[in-house]
């Protein structure tokens, strides 16, 4: 072989090991205190923004936010994603909502829509190799804009092809404005990754003014408050009253990619006709 | 095979025509890079024919390969300063240049590549500790800054460093802790090549990806064709400066090594296509497979690509007695196996992403099928940085002491 005639001579001692282990040791602990602990210029900012980043214990939260989308009513008239573009100042090469016909396995049709799922054990929040998104305390799946280096391996994780990139700077006039809504979030600069945000702006707006996401229109999002047949239901899935947990109580519901275990926050009622 | 002739020590090519054509090539694909660079940082990467649907393309199989093809410089550099197999320290400087220049390649086409340039030092400061990605912007910013270290000996040896003796003696006392250094270097090495397979394997709405096997065939892969590369380029040094750069039996010695590897990454290439493909296969994998081979030529590039012209030639070339006598085999060899493995690391991205992704609970819509091929911008920046590889290669070859000056008995 390539050497066979010389043997093999490891001259390290414990020392040598313990000497790069500490090392090691040493040079990790050093960068997280320059990079990320006390020492760094971004550690109190690294603070504020990693507050309420830990995946929410579902026990121990009264709040989560989720939506019922019924398939029997959808009558794929799209109003969701324009009210949702142009709230969200979102543009019609990339829509964070999506409305598609489909067919059930015995042939009959139907109108299949979606958001982001705003999973809890999102695989696009694992990859982030910057914390730029998280899965919010009450369920939303949050978007650092200012943080995200626009590598897209959270588009490319994502199951539910929910995410979309901005390739290029759109300076246009939204389109779908101001017929469908007025824009109530920041346009996203060119160079980061965007999603459908269950429309936190709107959520939390409305819980300042002392409203109920899901009942008062003011705190519920666009794509819900639009729906002509009433198709989409949303609020607190970990409140039996609301009118989102009514729904899924009273109807069979599905998640989409079950099996993935990504725990979606968007449940699904399917048509009659069944799936 | 090589003949007499390498015993001219003579300064080839000064001044000669033969130079000038070399540095203009490199000019003109600098040139090149650098247009299609200002185009992405002033228009954004709608230069490119990137999609939602394929968003990641040639530039990321770039970045792989650079980082695979770099290996040899852990390998070697592990082989003689913790193993201690001191007949290849003649190739050790080598082969860290190439890793040098692998990861530095790698990591201008990142800094196109991510949305936001400017923001490229995110991942240091904010730490993503479930990230695959996160642990791999660490590793290979640690183990480039472990193998300048490394390399800061060569670098002293420069006679601008004749003014400042102090440079030299530190890097003297730099030298000692060289065995260190390849072992530190050696497990940052062991663990991000692997990363970069699982990169793709955890993510588990992928059919074709999502699989234990990434990450042993990245890491397998680089480990054969990292020493290779570097094996090559000592020939091709040796061709070009009529010098003797390595003795023939530690190429050979190499070039076996290289052919274990790529028979060793054959194997579970095999048994893992077994799996997915064959006897394991699922609903999702077969509906995959079958889009891949209507829409690409994916089994072509499979089997002739990366099975015949990246594994079974290079190990015919690398191990078979009658063959791995010439140095021009050899080189023939290595140049298929890196070959290969960038061929490799394109079917992997592309692939994958190309298929569609299944999750609506009906039976008719799939988000649409991506199509891919690179655009001109995309080949420029390629370009680009191929010449600046060669750039670096071409100056580290002329102006840096990288084979021992001790002169050892001749090969043959």
């Amino acid at each position: 072989m390539a050497d066979g005639k010389k043997k093999l001579e490891l001259e390290l001692t414990r020392r040598d090991v313990l000497k790069v282990a500490g090392a090691a040791v040493g040079s990790a602990a050093f960068a997280y205190t320059v990079t990320s602990g006390p020492l760094s210029p971004f550690s109190e900012l690294r603070r504020r923004q990693l507050e309420g980043q830990e995946t929410p214990d579902e026990e121990a939260r009264l709040v989560h936010w989720g939506m019922a989308i019924d398939l029997e009513k959808c009558i794929g008239c799209n109003y969701c994603t324009w009210a949702c573009s142009a709230v969200n100042d979102v543009f019609p090469d990339k829509t964070w909502n999506i409305v598609v016909p489909e067919r059930t396995p015995s042939g009959a049709g139907f109108f299949f829509s979606r958001p982001c799922l705003h999973c809890q054990e999102a695989p696009c929040v694992e990859v982030c190799p910057v914390q730029a998104t998280w899965v919010r305390e009450d369920g939303p799946v949050m978007m650092d804009y200012d943080r995200c280096i626009g590598c897209r391996y959270c588009e490319v994780a994502c199951p539910y092809d929910a995410r979309k990139f901005n390739w290029e700077e759109h300076t246009a006039e939204n389109e779908f404005a101001p017929t469908w809504g007025i824009a109530e979030v920041e346009r996203r600069p060119r160079g980061v990754v965007e999603k459908c945000t269950f429309c936190v702006q709107r959520i939390d707006r409305g819980l300042e003014l002392g409203l109920t996401p899901g009942v008062d229109r003011e705190a519920t999002p666009a794509c819900v408050n639009i729906c002509p047949v009433g198709a989409r239901t949303f609020g607190n899935l970990n409140d039996p009253a609301s009118p989102v947990s009514q729904v899924i109580e009273d109807n069979p519901s599905l998640r989409l990619r079950e099996d993935l275990g990504t725990e979606p926050s968007a449940y699904y009622i399917p048509p009659k006709e069944g799936l | 095979m090589t003949g007499p002739e390498t015993a001219l020590p003579r300064r080839p090519l000064a001044g000669s025509p033969h130079r000038l054509a070399w540095m203009g090539f490199l000019v003109i694909c600098l040139s090149f890079g650098l247009a299609t660079a200002y185009q992405v940082f002033t228009r954004g990467l709608v230069v490119t024919n990137l999609t939602d649907t394929v968003p990641w393309g040639l530039w990321i199989t770039i970045d792989l390969s650079g980082i695979a093809l770099g290996a040899g410089a852990f390998t070697l550099s592990a082989v003689v300063y913790v193993f201690r197999l001191s007949r290849f320290r003649s190739m050790v400087r080598l082969a860290l240049l190439i890793g040098i220049i692998g990861y530095t390649s790698a990591m201008l086409t990142l800094l196109v590549d991510i949305g936001r340039p400017e923001r490229f030092w995110h991942p240091w400061v904010y730490w993503n500790v479930h990230s695959v990605l996160w642990e791999i912007a660490w590793a290979i910013s640690l183990y480039l800054s472990v193998m300048l270290v490394e390399f800061a000996p060569v670098l002293a040896e420069l006679s601008l460093f004749d003014r400042w003796p102090a440079a030299r003696r530190l890097a003297h006392a730099i030298h000692k802790a060289t065995p260190a250094l390849a072992l530190v270097g050696m497990l940052i090495s062991l663990i991000h090549q692997s990363s970069l397979g699982a990169t793709y394997g955890i993510l588990k709405a992928r059919p074709i990806w999502f699989k234990p096997s990434m990450p042993i065939l990245f890491i397998l892969s680089a480990i054969a064709a990292g020493p290779a590369m570097t094996m090559t380029a000592a020939i091709v040094l040796q061709w070009v400066t009529r010098r003797r750069t390595v003795p023939l039996d530690v190429l050979r010695a190499i070039a076996r090594f290289s052919g274990l590897g790529l028979m060793a990454y054959a194997y579970v290439k095999l048994w893992d296509l077994a799996v997915v493909a064959y006897y394991g296969r699922t609903p999702e994998a077969e509906s995959a497979f079958y889009f891949l081979n209507q829409l690409t030529p994916y089994g072509f590039g499979f089997w002739f690509g990366e099975v015949i012209l990246g594994i079974v030639l290079p190990v015919l070339l690398f191990l078979a007695p009658g063959l791995n006598r010439s140095r021009s085999n050899l080189a023939l060899g290595g140049v298929l196996a890196a070959l290969g493995v960038a061929i490799n690391r394109w079917n992997v991205t592309v692939s994958g992403l190309v298929v569609p992704l299944s999750y609506s609970p009906g039976t008719q819509y799939q988000p649409p099928a991506g199509a891919y091929w690179p655009s001109l911008a995309e080949w420029g920046i390629a370009v680009g940085v191929l010449g600046y590889a060669l750039l670096v290669f071409t100056l580290g070859a002329r102006l840096l002491p990288l084979f021992p000056s001790n002169p050892r008995p001749q090969d043959r």
